[in-house]
């Protein structure tokens, strides 16, 4: 017979049965044992596991101290010496959701215990959280809790055991937004064929990558005109130094550089290469200005058809770069063209 | 049987009609020339004997080569195969026909006549030189877990190592290596020239208007096969299409036929992609399994993806064009080739199809680099919503460690060893034209 293992529920004040909302701002404590919604764990561990304690903490404190309520509930956690933690669920309770969420990812992470938490699709812990902590998918309100726990409960025992996870949809998690490599049954070619025939026959199919929702950034207005901006030059088009100074990667990158143009009228070819391993760089390290103009910027300056062009260039690689490195290295680049005064960027990409 | 005929314009009057003779081989051994009678290689029953140096001294004339080195490896042996360049299924025309027009044999028509084609067998073709632009390291397990995960690790292969001779340019030398593996696959079906086959498949479409009244309601299929990406410009040696190595080439109808029967083979850019795929193209099976009875094969558009944004964009609508209003395709299948700029190629043709009216499916790689869902595609194309996956090149696989590397010889004490490496790395487990069972799996 297996090993009853060892569980720490996480509830907040109201499922803890402290109190309602005059009570959320209760610090984190433990009590021994299934108290509250920990009950119904409990009845869905079974012998499967006991409920040794369980973590309360009122949802104010949790939101408004959130480190510090973090800190002190992995404390209590970690003092109960579990195999499994289970948090919530927290159906559309937003306080308790993030704080559900974050208490199993500090759990994981920290303690290396195992953990799995639930709530309704629209709790905004699950965009905060799906990505590291299984999320069981429940209800909005707690009109059915056992059932719910049992789901919970199911999955958080699988995790505890190492027992390899299923699909989400098997599972009822909401996915966590990773892939993995699995060998099917039938070749993709005949997937796809049969796809179509479902598609031409208007019946569902279901595709195999999920449509990307990539947040749109408003372009912003040029408040001035252009013969009083300063304009800044940035690619990601690969374009460097010789001797690629920064280490910038031939794909997936995670780093961009900043290189002066003071006093150049034009790029010397013979001064720059292009690690870029997304297209035929050729063309471009035959003549740079191909991918930075710094030859035409500079006369349009000369002209006086724009104010200035900002002396400094920056550029990266981008092929395969993740969104999040993107997104980060924009980020900065942005930050700091703001910071020397730039007014508009001409962003040249391959 | 009669005797030799030639597949000449009296017998493409009536349609092409490919015959696909297979021959399967459950052992390969190698032989003396004094066995084999002064053929370099000999078919019994499943057994194929080839004669090594026969056969590596007719791979060894070609001027590119400094020298040349062949290997056997079977199923279960402890080999790892390395720096995989491409891989070539045993095939060989019948009845005078040409092998590879245009790459191995003068310009001719491929997609008629007789083929003799064997199954068990594959000749690989490695790369002795190390590429420091492309990068790309792929290797075959001949045991182990990952001999699982790819087919060239089923089957008996007959490895080509080769080195260039001095002032060889990289690109010849590339262009040498894979002629001499079309070579030695035609040299070993030809060993099956006179036997009689285990099973023949026919392969034959009409022309694509010509659909029975009885039919006319079977939704109209086509395939848009991007064959080359120019993220890597061809070399003049580097025929894809017939020997051309199509630098400026438009969106093209071919026969399907002509796919299957070495009218195209791959370039060198091996990213997830062999010309065995291509020889067994498992879309064209998947259309011609179904034709006539659940769709209706409409044809095949060959693309190239583009570097500029013209280019890229005249070929969309190009193809889209020729899928719905020549073939008059009710709905099309497109797979790419290549990386990141290819894969939006692919899903910009598609976009056009489906401004047409024609409803696509797509096959992608999942291009994430850091195993997120969120970047699994790099484009989001209204009405392009059925998207299969072949699965994911950059997710980490273990390598077990082997006895014996073969291919690669200057990383063989590095490649013999534990390793982790993508799987991508691993000849056969992907392939961007669908022959796979891999599948990303959003979790």
């Amino acid at each position: 017979m297996p090993e009853r293992l060892r569980v720490v529920c996480y509830v907040n004040q109201f499922f803890g049965q402290i109190g309602g909302e005059e009570k959320a701002g209760v610090e984190p404590l433990s009590r021994d044992g299934a108290v509250g919604a920990a009950r119904a764990v409990q009845q869905a561990l079974g012998d499967a596991g006991t409920v040794v304690a369980t973590v309360i903490c009122g949802d104010n404190y949790a939101a408004e101290q959130s480190d510090r309520a973090l800190a002190a509930m992995v404390a209590l956690v970690a003092a109960a010496k579990p195999d499994l933690v289970v948090a919530g669920p927290a159906f559309l309770a937003g306080r308790y959701g993030v704080a559900c969420g974050a208490l199993c990812a500090a759990v994981q992470a920290q303690l290396t215990v195992p953990a799995v938490t639930g709530m309704h699709a629209e709790n905004p812990g699950v965009d905060l959280y799906r990505r590291s902590v299984y999320i069981v998918q429940t209800g909005a309100e707690a009109t059915r809790m056992l059932p719910e726990a049992q789901r919970l409960v199911a999955l958080g025992l699988k995790l505890a055991r190492g027992e390899k996870i299923g699909a989400p949809a098997a599972e009822g998690y909401f996915a966590r937004g990773v892939t993995r490599n699995v060998v099917t049954e039938t070749t993709a070619a005949e997937r796809a064929t049969a796809m179509l025939l479902d598609k031409l026959a208007g019946r569902p199919f279901a595709s195999e990558v999920p449509r990307p929702s990539f947040a749109s950034v408003p372009a912003p207005r040029l408040v001035k005109t252009l013969e009083g901006a300063t304009i800044a030059l940035v690619t990601d088009g690969g374009l460097v130094p010789k001797g690629n100074p920064d280490g910038i990667e031939a794909l997936n990158a995670t780093r961009y550089g900043a290189y002066s143009i003071e006093g150049k009228d034009a790029l010397d070819a013979a001064q720059y290469e292009n690690p870029h391993r997304g297209y035929d760089t050729t063309w471009v390290k035959q003549d740079p200005h191909r991918l930075v103009p710094v030859d035409v910027a500079r006369e349009l300056e000369q002209r006086g058809a724009i104010g200035k062009l900002h002396e400094t260039v920056y550029s990266t690689v981008g092929v395969a770069t993740t969104l999040a490195q993107s997104a980060r290295m924009g980020a900065e680049i942005a930050e700091k063209l703001r910071a020397a005064g730039v007014d508009a960027v001409i962003l040249t990409s391959t | 049987m009669g005797g030799p005929r030639a597949p000449g314009p009296a017998g493409l009057a009536h349609g092409m009609r490919l015959e696909l003779r297979w021959f399967e081989v459950r052992e390969l051994t190698v032989a003396p020339a004094t066995a084999l009678a002064g053929a370099p290689a000999r078919l019994t029953g499943g057994r194929l004997e080839v004669d090594l140096e026969a056969l590596r001294a007719q791979l060894s004339t070609d001027p590119r080569l400094a020298g040349v080195r062949l290997d056997a490896v079977h199923p279960g042996e402890r080999v790892r195969i390395g720096r995989v360049f491409d891989v070539i299924a045993p095939r060989a025309k019948l009845d005078g026909g040409v092998d590879f027009p245009g790459v191995l044999g003068p310009i001719a028509k491929a997609g008629h006549g007789r083929t003799a084609a064997i199954a068990g067998v594959a000749v690989v073709a490695t790369d002795q030189q190390s590429d420091q632009v492309a990068g790309a390291l792929a290797v075959i397990d001949m045991a182990g877990p990952n001999a699982e995960l790819s087919r060239f690790g089923r089957t008996h292969n007959l490895v080509i190592s080769a080195w260039p001779a001095a002032g060889t340019a990289r690109s010849e030398y590339l262009a040498a290596v894979r002629l001499a593996a079309l070579k030695a696959g035609v040299v070993l079906a030809q060993a099956a020239r006179d036997a009689e086959p285990a099973r023949t498949e026919v392969f034959e479409l009409p022309p694509s208007p010509r659909v029975p009244a009885e039919l006319a309601h079977l939704p109209r299929v086509a395939y848009v096969f991007q064959i080359h990406s120019h993220q890597r410009p061809t070399g003049v040696d580097e025929g894809i299409l017939y020997g051309d190595p199509i630098r400026r080439m438009l969106p093209t109808i071919v026969h399907p036929n002509e796919v299957l029967d070495g009218g195209v083979v791959r370039g060198f850019m091996g990213r997830n992609a062999t010309t065995w795929a291509i020889q067994h193209h498992p879309i064209i099976r998947s259309l011609y399994a179904r034709h006539g009875r659940t769709l209706w094969f409409a044809g095949v558009v060959v693309t190239v993806a583009h570097a500029t944004e013209p280019e890229r964009v005249r070929s969309a609508f190009l193809t889209a064009g020729l899928v719905a209003h020549t073939l008059g395709a009710d709905g099309a299948i497109l797979t790419k080739i290549g990386g990141g700029a290819p894969h939006v190629d692919m899903a910009q043709a598609a976009a056009h199809c489906e401004a047409l009216g024609v409803k696509t499916t797509v096959i992608v790689e999942d291009m994430s680099t850091d195993g997120s869902a969120e970047g699994m595609i790099l484009f989001d194309f209204p009405g392009v919503d059925a998207m299969v996956n072949v699965g994911g090149g950059q997710e980490l696989l273990a390598f077990p460690a082997m006895e014996r590397v073969i291919g690669a010889d200057d990383l063989a004490p590095k490649l013999s060893g534990e390793m982790r490496a993508t799987y991508g790395t691993l000849c056969g487990a992907i392939e961007q034209i669908g022959a796979t069972t891999m599948m990303a799996e959003v979790r």
